[in-house]
């Protein structure tokens, strides 16, 4: 047999070369593994990615009513048409103000509230169930007693002040309060999460280090600042981060307390764009504002990563 | 095999009965109608019964249709859009006038003209014109998108003991903006008992106001740019440059706003809030606190539910007269869902229904609910005779002659305007300038315009 004829005679035995699908498919702990996301995965294409991506071919058409058969495509008119909407940056200021009054607010209350819920005391189990169910309560549920309880004739927030001598307070219908008042039910009802995120980070904290503080001669407040709140750094970035991101979401209290009022004071993004969407049917146009809605969550997370690594690299986190 | 050939004959003869019921089945029609329901907390209502009475006796007389009456979800307008854009509208449903244009524009809704050859009887002179022209965008020769059900035109409601107390003369619907703005000030009241024409007058101690200004640009202050001789939009839609910034305009609006803030007969947004924290607003008119606001013909079952009712503390009379004699009138109509048209037999029975829906059989009941007044012109005029309030029934009869049409029925576009009026107006009577205001009102409107 001469060489050439071994060869062929080789390769003719040799198994026939799988294309790229047959290999993957033949490994069979990746196929049970596929076969187990798959639902989750079918689950997140239909409900999240299909509809992502139709928003995005959405906001560059000008579909109006039920009918999306009937929109056309205007390129990029309902982005330039944004940029000089007076009203929808007027809603996004709002929104940065609300962020600005919510993040650091919930933050430093929830992490009180942790450092008194990490202490031995007697029932603090209780204590820490019932900072957590405002965290379950039905948003709808406690916008509605969180107006009783701020009405300027007979809620109790109200009495509080007239019994300290100050003049009771319309914090819904006052433009410069309203804002102040969705503030204060937002951090009363998230404070709850953010202690339990607050407790997990207190307690990985190793005790040995508060004790060698303590040996060295750090009073409380210099083992906080020095030992505590440095190494519950992740915390921070974490909450801070998905704080920026739900704050920029706000709706449901919004929606049930002041729709936006009084004069357009807690006229926020997410709200803006549902008048825009449900009660006006500007659908192109209200995704359009999703869509830059979504940019700048985005730009405010990267600035917050990029700030993390920055302070990372000069040794403070 | 014996039992099995038992079986098969007993499956056979049963089959074979059952084809009458099938042929019986095709020729029963199922229409889906929302629209005929009420919320959990008002069944029981003189306006349940009466929606229960509409379907029964439909049914009665239409046996080959079987209702299927579907609840009327909250946010029903939402839940149309979703439904239409889904194909699972009903076929018949109550619709608000607006979203008449949406409906309109997107070929939703039957050319009613249709059915006239299916129902002689519903002709279309049964119905108020000025209503029925809401549902004839192209004129009285153009198509017709569903028909009237009922309406109500916005009137000034007041407080006869108020007057009697104050010793001022109740108003005529012939009033002019003067005889309004005096009789507002005669009724506003301050601690020591002076009228807002008196020299002493104290604002600040307010204890009863003449009238009632809110926000609600096109719901309750529109009426009053139009006696003025304003108007908010151009006669197609295209602009508001000459018409929201125009002389009269603001003129109304400054007007407005002076109720509140020179005058001081209208409490001003905070302390109309600080009034109805712990009752409805009918209450406090009801106690005569506020003397006169705008409202439309709904609130008369509001103000019989509050336990301060009486009789002799409600009365309504029209808009003052000015440049123009008009109020707005907001209506609701039957329509029917364009897919009908390939089903004859659906076709018939939805004509049928709404033919049966506006004729004297269910409109008779609007006199009784009080909730608005007939579109059925027969019906209307013969309202106050059975009405628990006939002078109140024939005001509102005789303002609907000069109702015009609220500017959301025109226009697609308009639900984007109304909030910015709204919001315009919110700023000005919190004291904001009123030119400034109504300007950047008119550029954002103009821009807005500009994508349509």
């Amino acid at each position: 047999m001469s060489y050439t004829g071994k060869i062929a005679a080789t390769t003719a035995y040799l198994p026939k070369q799988k294309n790229l699908w047959q290999r993957f498919w033949s490994r069979s702990n990746e196929k049970v593994g596929y076969l187990f996301i798959l639902p989750a995965f079918l689950h997140l294409l239909l409900f999240l990615l299909i509809p992502l991506v139709f928003s995005l071919y959405l906001s560059f058409t000008n579909w109006r009513g039920p009918n999306p058969q009937s929109a056309l495509f205007i390129g990029l008119e309902n982005y330039e048409f944004l940029f000089g909407d007076r009203r929808f940056w007027e809603a996004m200021r709002n929104t940065a103000y609300y962020t600005l009054l919510y993040v650091p607010g919930s933050m430093i209350v929830s992490l009180l509230i942790a450092l008194v819920m990490n202490q031995k005391l007697k029932g603090v189990y209780l204590f820490r169930t019932l900072f957590f169910m405002p965290v379950i309560s039905s948003w709808v549920a406690v916008s509605i007693i969180w107006i009783t309880l701020l009405d300027p004739q007979v809620g109790i927030l109200n009495y509080v002040l007239r019994q300290i001598g100050i003049a009771p307070v319309n914090w819904l219908g006052d433009p410069s309060t309203a804002m102040i008042a969705i503030v204060i039910i937002a951090i009363w009802k998230s404070v709850g999460f953010q202690m339990v995120i607050w407790l997990a980070g207190l307690q990985a904290i190793p005790e040995e280090l508060h004790e060698a503080a303590a040996i060295d001669g750090a009073n409380r407040t210099q083992t906080f600042f020095r030992i505590t709140l440095p190494l519950l750094a992740p915390t921070t970035f974490f909450l801070a981060i998905t704080g920026v991101i739900g704050s920029f979401q706000v709706f449901s209290p919004i929606y049930v307390i002041t729709g936006g009022g009084p004069r357009g004071s807690t006229d926020v993004v997410v709200y803006h764009i549902y008048t825009r969407a449900f009660e006006a049917y500007d659908m192109g146009y209200a995704a359009s504002q999703a869509w830059i809605l979504f940019a700048v969550i985005f730009a405010a997370t990267l600035i917050q990563v990029w700030y993390r690594r920055r302070q990372g690299e000069s040794g403070l986190f | 095999m014996f039992r099995i050939k038992h079986l098969m004959k007993a499956a056979l003869i049963s089959s074979l009965a059952l084809v009458p019921l099938g042929v019986f089945a095709q020729d029963t029609v199922s229409l889906t109608v929302v629209g005929v329901t009420v919320p959990p907390e008002e069944i029981g209502t003189p306006l349940d019964l009466a929606y229960q009475a509409l379907v029964s006796s439909f049914q009665e007389a239409n046996p080959n249709v079987s209702i299927n009456v579907v609840e009327q979800p909250p946010e029903f307008e939402t839940q149309i859009m979703v439904d239409l854009a889904a194909g699972t509208a009903p076929d018949v449903w109550r619709a608000g006038q607006a979203l008449l244009p949406e409906l309109i524009e997107g070929d939703y809704i039957l050319d009613v003209r249709q059915c006239l050859d299916i129902t002689p009887d519903l002709t279309m002179d049964r119905f108020i014109p000025s209503i029925l022209a809401i549902h004839q965008p192209e004129g009285p020769d153009g198509p017709v998108y569903g028909v009237p059900n009922g309406f109500t035109p916005m009137v000034i409601y007041y407080n006869p003991e108020v007057f009697a107390s104050a010793g001022v003369e109740v108003p005529t619907s012939d009033w002019t903006v003067e005889d309004f703005l005096n009789t507002a000030q005669l009724l506003t009241l301050d601690s020591q008992g002076r009228n807002a024409t008196d020299p002493d007058f104290d604002p600040n101690s307010i204890e009863q106001y003449g009238v009632r200004v809110r926000k609600f640009f096109v719901l309750e202050n529109l009426p009053w740019v139009w006696t003025f001789g304003g108007n908010v939009i151009s006669e197609d839609g295209s602009t508001v440059d000459g018409y929201l910034n125009s002389p009269e305009t603001i003129e109304a609006i400054t007007f407005l706003r002076d109720l509140v803030l020179e005058y001081h007969v209208a409490p001003p947004p905070n302390a109309l809030d600080q009034m109805i924290q712990e009752r409805a607003f009918t209450s406090v008119f009801l106690d005569g606190q506020v003397a006169m606001f705008p409202r439309g013909q709904w609130e008369l079952v509001g103000l019989q539910n509050q336990d301060n009712y009486d009789p002799g503390r409600v009365a309504v009379v029209g808009y003052p007269v000015g440049a123009n004699d008009a109020t707005i009138a907001f209506e609701d109509g039957w329509v029917i869902n364009s897919a009908v048209a390939s089903d004859p037999a659906k076709l018939a029975a939805a004509c049928s229904f709404i033919d049966f829906a506006t004729s004297p059989v269910f409109q008779d009941s609007k006199a009784v609910t009080g909730l608005e007044i007939s579109a059925n012109q027969a019906v209307a005029d013969q309202a106050s005779e059975v009405s628990q309030w006939p002078e109140i029934q024939a005001v509102f009869v005789e303002e609907a002659n000069d109702a015009l049409p609220d500017p959301n029925t025109r226009f697609t576009f308009f639900a984007i305007i109304e909030p910015r009026l709204d919001l315009m107006m919110e700023n000005i009577l919190a004291g904001a300038d009123v030119t400034e205001e109504v300007n950047l009102a008119v550029e954002e409107i103009e821009r807005e315009l500009s994508r349509q």
